[in-house]
Parts: structure tokens; sequence; C-alpha cells
């Protein structure tokens, strides 16, 4: 069976349709056609076999949208920074000249004539605009993240300087802003009963690096499992997902090679493509046309001045980007990387567990053979309710464009390469860090088997079908409604548009009140006109709970003034998406 | 003059051309020809863009092989024939279905299989859960983190401490918080991986000075002490940082603190203390270098410890005071960008912590018997 990739290894640009666009609007939907029509030319639909051994072809269109907000918006977003910056400089005049009271803390007397440790202005966004909205991020909570938990009441005599505990704890907020996909971040249960057990009998730490005393047979027994759940051939795990980008992407690549990563990288991705010391190049978001620019002027061109060849290139994408909601355009990609020879390295952090149609992450959403993605990164704090990163990978693979091995014969075992192998001896987390916890190891197992079904139940199976309607039912009211929603149909990582930052604040504050919990972010995590909150759906939300947050988002929306959107869809849009209609009996 | 130039007639100025010498005529002619040719002539690059055809493109494409992504790696490599402990790593240790005395992890203080450190574990396992599910910044604080850090800054009797979810982590984004590009840290040649990882983020100009050598230090901070007096203005907004390691890993001596102290206010540079081996076991309560030398904990600028050693738990600190510590809660990477701590490791670093102050006395075990081995 062919992959249908393989098809586009000789063909020209691949150019994503472009819906029709109404007149007067700059909105950019993106329909990207996942079987045919591609370029024009004719495919057949191609079946591929998936992980679970069902043919499974992808046919439904991907629709990504990222709406551009109405003028007098953006004016009224960058009047609102302006005049918070006019204040902010009136503050710190009335402050430095003593007018007013400075609750910040100061050096120590006998430091004042160091050399400052800050600089005035790398902190007066902090200190000016963000220490007046402070209360909405670093809310303390008391019970496990699930869908429901429990706040810690806080509130301010100083505005925001400081915090005091009221003692009261708001009881029962819905949480939107958990990354608790599958709802497997509960308290204590009996089906949790092999963590207590592991934790009883090893122990919580284990003070010793995988190289030396610290590789336990849980971790063993992990990375056989994490393989198998990828359908991947090996897998490596680590005690942080942070960790396990900016550690082992200087393994693989150094000096005179060169990675293209996507502009809305996470930080741990660029951290660790900066710590490799190769070039680094930066190809606009999810936007195949730069990606293929930049890679056909690597390989033509080589590396600036010296014009030698690159050793490698490296393409750094995310499966789901957690603040714009998108999902990658992976078929596009792996033909690029085909055509060009060069390497894919995809950070799962948020698209294992919760895409694709039995979890496995974005290669099972589009349907791809996992063989084509060379390095699998991912997290499992988010969908596996636990700590830790994992890498995985072919065992043994072969270069690009060399011709395949056979494996039977020995004289050619010498050609063949071990990523996972290679990072077990060279990952600078092996050698230096320590190793994952033993219970936080045995949740991962016990998550994992769940999802997989392999604890005999397909509870697992159910959980990542809910979180799949769930997701679809909250973009959809939300589109009606007429909020500015990014990304794609199908990331349960919603992010809402709220740009304003008096908005930003108040959005918050008032949900919080509603006893509903969401998260808000605002720059420098986002663009500064392009503050947002930012939904995280759960397959433990109940159709209630949703109906709930959407309405409380309804009044929300027109209090503050934040249904933007210019294409409303209507109130029934099941009636466009059904192609045949079930008559009642 | 003026006057008579608005007067020029168009009569005058032809009879001013017959007038003119001949050479000057000509040298003019020539010069208003070149100016022509020079107008009209194709505009030419310095560097010459390589116009490759559309076809030597394709074949350039075609031709080129990257390196493998990963080299060879021979099978017998010692990392992969890694010894596999089964059971817990404590005091006697199961590696590879052999029964050991357990020499090699740093569990210093014995807590590992302590079984109050594991009942604190579990209760907090019952009621929270495994995983946070969330940077600190989103709902990702619990109690028992704020907690931990509470105890932890009482514990090293400084203002504030802030809590990482990785050991490794810790020095590795504290550094760069605080020293960017331009600033200037002198380092000792024998720090240890994670304090190198943190230099190379933070991208500033690294001074290495011989391992524990007190005279090389000031000569490099006399140095740059000159380099600053030919520059003072760039020198106000240069950052200076001394970064040591109160017991080296990779050569298991104690950095010479009160040297490093009185250097410090005499070259106007900022201490970080790395104190993952001695905290817990140096000092009479296991505070650290700076109770084993009396030092004021004022005195240096940030203390970073991992909670992988002596507590028997996961994660990292940093402590030190308000000023300097509430910094990293914007600024550092490992504590915005990632998942927070496990609410059952933070528990059982609060009880572990209980411990050492119930029983100073724990902390003069591994001395004594260091002392009996040597």
């Amino acid at each position: 069976m062919r992959s249908w990739a393989g098809n586009l290894s000789g063909s020209s640009l691949i150019h994503p349709q472009r819906t029709s666009i109404h007149p007067g609007e700059r909105s950019d939907c993106r329909k990207i056609a996942g079987q045919v029509g591609l370029a024009g030319s004719q495919f057949a639909t191609q079946y591929i076999k998936s992980q679970n051994g069902k043919p499974h072809f992808y046919e439904k269109p991907v629709v990504e949208s990222f709406e551009e907000a109405p003028l007098h918006v953006m004016v009224f977003t960058y009047m609102g920074y302006g005049i918070g910056t006019l204040f902010g400089y009136l503050r710190d005049f009335l402050r430095n000249s003593g007018i007013e009271k400075c609750n910040a803390a100061v050096e120590r007397e006998e430091q004042k004539d160091f050399v400052p440790l800050y600089q005035n202005f790398e902190n007066f966004y902090t200190r000016n605009i963000y220490m007046r909205i402070r209360d909405n991020w670093n809310r303390p909570i008391c019970s496990a993240p699930g869908a429901l938990f429990d706040v810690m009441e806080r509130v301010s005599d100083d505005y925001n300087w400081t915090f005091r505990f009221t003692g009261r704890i708001i009881k029962d907020v819905i949480n939107m802003g958990s990354y608790n996909f599958l709802g497997l971040a509960v308290r204590y249960d009996e089906s949790m009963r092999t963590v207590k057990d592991v934790l009883e009998e090893y122990g919580v730490g284990v003070a010793s690096t995988r190289h030396e005393m610290g590789t336990l047979n849980k971790h063993k027994e992990l990375e056989d499992l994490v393989a198998q759940f990828l359908n991947v051939e090996a897998a490596m795990v680590f005690g942080m997902g942070f960790a396990t980008n900016s550690m082992n992407i200087p393994a693989l690549v150094g000096k005179g090679c060169l990675i293209l990563s996507d502009e809305l990288n996470h930080a741990s991705l660029v951290l660790g493509a900066r710590l490799s010391g190769a070039t680094i190049r930066i190809f606009k978001h999810n936007n195949m046309q730069s990606l293929e620019k930049l890679l056909r002027d690597a390989v033509i061109y080589g590396q600036p001045r010296t014009r030698r060849a690159w050793k490698k290139i490296l393409i750094m994408v995310e499966g789901v980007y957690s603040m714009e909601g998108s999902i990658v355009n992976l078929p596009q990609i792996v033909a690029l990387k085909k055509k060009y020879k060069a390497y894919l390295y995809i950070d799962e952090a948020h698209s294992i567990g919760s895409v694709g149609p039995t979890g496995r992450g974005v290669v099972e959403f589009f349907g791809m053979d996992p063989q084509d993605v060379d390095v699998f990164m991912g997290t499992f704090t988010k969908s596996f309710g636990a700590a830790g990163g994992y890498i995985a990978g072919r065992k043994e693979f072969h270069s690009q464009g060399a011709p395949r091995m056979s494996r039977s014969s020995p004289a050619d075992s010498a050609e063949e390469q071990d990523l996972v192998d290679y990072l077990r001896v060279h990952s600078h987390s092996a050698v230096y860090a320590t190793s994952m916890s033993p219970p936080i190891a045995e949740q991962i197992i016990r998550s994992m088997k769940f999802i997989m079904g392999l604890d005999g139940t397909t509870e697992g199976l159910k959980r990542v079908q809910q979180l799949a309607k769930n997701t679809r039912y909250f973009r959809q009211r939300l589109n009606e409604m007429g909020f500015i929603i990014y990304g794609n149909e199908e990331s349960p990582v919603v992010p809402l548009l709220l740009y304003m930052p008096g908005k930003v604040a108040a959005f918050a504050r008032h949900l919080l009140n509603r006893k509903i919990g969401v998260v808000v972010v605002g720059f420098p995590a986002t663009p500064l006109a392009e503050a947002r909150a930012r939904f995280c759906i759960s397959a433990a939300h109940t159709r209630e709970m949703l109906d709930t947050v959407l309405e409380a988002l309804d009044e929300m929306g027109d209090l503050l003034h934040l249904k933007y959107s210019r294409n409303k869809k209507s109130a029934r849009p099941e009636l466009y998406d059904e192609t045949s209609f079930e008559l009642d009996d | 003059m003026a006057t008579a130039a608005e007067q020029w007639v168009l009569v005058e100025m032809v009879q001013a051309l017959y007038e003119a010498p001949a050479y000057h005529l000509i040298l003019e002619g020539i010069l208003i020809l070149w100016i022509i040719r020079l107008l009209f002539s194709k505009t030419y690059k310095l560097q010459e863009r390589s116009d490759l055809t559309v076809k030597e493109k394709e074949e350039l494409i075609e031709e080129w092989q990257p390196e493998p992504l990963v080299p060879p790696i021979s099978k017998d490599h010692p990392a992969l024939n890694y010894n596999i402990v089964s059971g817990p790593p404590s005091h006697s240790i199961v590696v590879n279905g052999k029964e050991c005395i357990n020499f090699a992890s740093f569990n210093f203080l014995g807590l590992l299989d302590n079984p109050r450190v594991k009942a604190a574990a579990l209760a907090s396992l019952k009621k929270y859960g495994v995983g946070t599910c969330g940077p600190r910044g989103f709902y990702g604080t619990f109690d028992v983190h704020l907690d931990l850090e509470d105890r932890l800054a009482k514990f090293m009797k400084t203002e504030e401490a802030i809590i990482y979810s990785y050991g490794f982590a810790t020095i590795a984004s504290a550094i760069p918080a605080y020293s960017k590009r331009g600033d200037i840290v002198f380092v000792d040649r024998a720090a240890c991986f994670a304090i190198q990882k943190g230099l190379q983020a933070s991208r500033s100009n690294i001074k290495l000075f011989e391992h524990n050598d007190m005279a090389d230090l000031e000569r490099l901070l006399k140095e740059q002490e000159i380099e600053d007096q030919k520059n003072p203005r760039k020198a106000r907004v240069t950052r200076r940082f001394i970064v040591v390691e109160g017991l080296y890993m990779n050569t298991g001596t104690i950095c010479p603190l009160p040297e490093l102290v009185q250097l410090k206010y005499k070259y106007k540079a900022r201490i970080f203390l790395e104190e993952s081996l001695s905290f817990g076991v140096l000092g009479e309560h296991g505070r650290g270098v700076t109770e084993h030398f009396g030092i004021n904990i004022d005195d240096i600028d940030l203390i970073s410890a991992n909670m992988e050693n002596a507590l028997a738990s996961i994660g990292g600190f940093c402590c030190g005071r308000s000023f300097v510590i509430d910094h990293q809660r914007l600024s550092g990477q490992g504590y915005c960008f990632s998942a927070s701590l496990p609410p059952l490791l933070a528990a059982a670093a609060i009880e572990a912590l209980n411990i050492m102050e119930e029983n100073p006395g724990i902390t003069f075990e591994p001395r004594k018997s260091d002392c009996r081995l040597h």
C-alpha cells in the first residue's frame, strides 16, 4: 500500500485551496483538502493502514480559521496600551520622586552601589500593566485539577502588589483552564491502586541519573508501552517535558546543521534549538510556501558565505499549537520533507491523547504512517495526568534517499542508525539529570493502558470520542454566538480573542465570580494586540457544564462587547453538514 | 555678483561658449558624453548571485544527501547495556537481579524509603491525584507548592523561595533570567553541566577561573576592573556574577565561600550559589555551605538547589531575597513554560524537610561515614 504522500514527491508546490470569502471581509479560512484535489492532480482515495489495523482514509476537509478583528477594535486596543503606558510613566515618576510609596522589593543597602540587577525599562510592562491585572494568573487551587476544582480565594489590599488569602475556598469551579483533555487528573480512586502500590514499594525519589542507578524496571516497562502506543519501534522517557526538548535537540543537531522552526513554536523548542548551536530559520506559522522556499534555498545555496552543503536539515513543528489552536499541516510537511530529504521533529505535547480517532496524535488524525515522522516527542502532562516527556522513533532507520537495506543481511547492519539508542547514550538528560519518579511512571502506564483498552474496557476510547464531541459542540456554539475563535475545528484548545487588556481582566474576574475558571493570556505569550482567553476542553466536561459555561460566555460577550466575528454561522448548522436526513418513523 | 548672475542672457552665454578655450570645451563634451553613457548603461551588482536555471536547481535538490540523523552506535556501548534496578533504589539495591549495597545514588540522608515520606506522598496522592495539568500561571499552583516554598524559605532563613519541577532545570533557568547578553559571569572551571547549559542559554561573556583558586578569580576580576575604567559608561550597565557550587559534583570539594564574599564586595559582583549536593549535608542543620562557614545568608544573592539528593524527592528550588527571586516568576523559563511539580512530590519534600528539622543529627551521618571511608 503506497502512502499517498509519496505521490507528491515529484510534483511542484502544493497550494491550499481557499474557500470563498465574503466581500468586505478579511478573514482567512483555509480549507486543506486531505485527499484529492491537491494542486489539481487526481489521486484515488488511498487506503492507509492505521495503528489498530483497520484501514481508514482521511476524508474530511480540515478547516482552520484566523479571522481578523475589525479595525476599530485594533485601534482601541493600541489606544488602551498607549494610555496604560502613559499612566505607567506617570506612576514611575511619582514613585521615583517619592510622592507615591513604592511597594516593590528593593535592593539591599549594602549592595546599592552594585550595577542594578534589572534595567528599568525591562520591567516597565511588568510593573505598570501586568501588575494591575495580576490577580488573574497564578490562582492557587486546593483540589485535583479535574472538571471541577476548588480555588482558594485571595484578595489584595494594595492593588495586586501583595495578596492575602481570606481562608475561604470557592468550591466546584468549572475548570476550563487545565490541560486535562481526557479527564484523567482526578483524586484517588480504586483504579489508581497500582500507583499507590508502586509508591509504597519504590518510594518517591530516584536520586540518580539514567546512566547510573536510575534506570528502574518501571522505566523499561513504560518505554515499551509508549513505543507500542505510538506504533513506533522504541521510545525513551524523561522526567520533565520542557527538559526533553531542551536537552535532546542539542544531541541530534549541532553546528553546521539547519533547523527550520515554526514561528509559534514553544519556548522549550526554541531553547533546545539555540542550545544546539545550529542555524535557525523561521517559517511563517503553518505556511507551506514559506517552508518550501526556505527548504529550496537551503538545499540549493547551502550554508551562508561558505556555500558548503548543510549537514542535515531538521524541521521542527508542533502537533497542536497551544496559543492558536491550530493543527499542523502534516501531509504537506511530510511531502516536502521527502522531496527535500529533511528530517521531521514533531512536538506532540498537546496533541497526544487528544486528537485522532483513538488518541494517538496528529499522525493518526491525518491517517498517515508513523514511519514518515523521524522524531516523535511528547509530554505526559496534558492527556495522561502525570508529568514528564518522551522521545520516540525508529530504533533503526535509514537516512533519507539511501536505498532501503534489507534487515536480513548482516553486512548492512552497520549502516542502520538507532535514534533511541543514540539518545540513550548521548542525551544530556540521560547523563546528567534524574530519571522519572516511579509512581509517576506507574500513573502513565496505567493511563496509557486505559486509553489503549489494555485494561479490558473500552472506557478509554469512549473518553477520546467524548473529547472530540465536546470539542465540536463547544466550538460550534461559540462560532454561532459570534466570537472570534482561532484554530482548527478539531483542536481541543480553543482561543477566544479578547484583544483589549481591560477586557482581559474583566473577563477572567467576572467568570470567576460565576464559578468558572478560565485562563487568559496576554503579551508576551501572544502578540501585543491579540490577548485571548484559552479554553481547554476535557472529556470529563459534561454537557451541562459546557452549557453553563456557554451561557455565561454569552452574557459576558454581550456585557463586554466581545462578539466581533463577522461571519456568524446559522443557529442550525446541522442542516448544512447533514447529507442524509433520517425521517422519523 | 548675484544681480549679475540674474542678468545672464542666452546671447551672452553663447558668446562665452565661443570665447572659451578649446581644451575646456573638449573636456566638457567628453564629460557630458560619459554621463549619458552611464545613465543608459545597465546596472551591475558587485556580487553575482548565481543565476541557476530551474533544471540545475532541481538537479541540486536531487543530488544533495544529508548526513544520517544520528550516527551509528556500537551495540556494546556501556550505556546501552544499562543496569536495571528492580525495586526501590535505597541503601540496599537490587541491580540486574543481584542485591548490592548502594554507593551510587545521591541518597544522602536515606530518606528515599522513609515511611513518613511515603505516607505524606500517599496522602497527597489521595487528595490531588498525580499530575497538575498546567504551568504555575494557569491553575497549576497548588496550596502544597505554596506551603513548600514557605517552608523552604523559612528553613533557609531567606525571604522567598521558588520551586521548579525538575532539578536540572532549576539552575539552568535561573542563570539566564538574570544574566543576559553583554553581562559577565565568572564561573569555576569544574562547574556542573546544568550550570554550563544555563550559561550557554544566557549568551553572556563567560570567564572561567581555575577550580577553587581565589587568586585566579581575583586576577580576572582585576582585569575586568581595568577594562571598566576604560569604558565607564558600559561598565555602569554590565552586570557581574560569580557562579560557584557549594559542593562540586565533579570534584567533591567545597568552595571557599568566605573569600568569595570578600571578593564580592570588593569588586561588586553578585554570587549565585548552587547547593545541590551540599543542601542537607553541610552545616549544622543542613542549611548548606553558608551555615557550614557561618556566613550571613543575605550575602549570597541566589541559592539554588535540587531536591533530588538530600530531600529524596524530585524538583529544585531557588531561595534568596524577594527582590531577586520574584523576577524568576515571570522570566524563569523552566518555571513559566513548564507544568508545575506534581503535588505528591512536593508533599514528600515537605515531610523530608520536617524530618530534617526534627532531627538535625541526621545530617552528621553522611559526614561520619565519609570520614571513615577516606
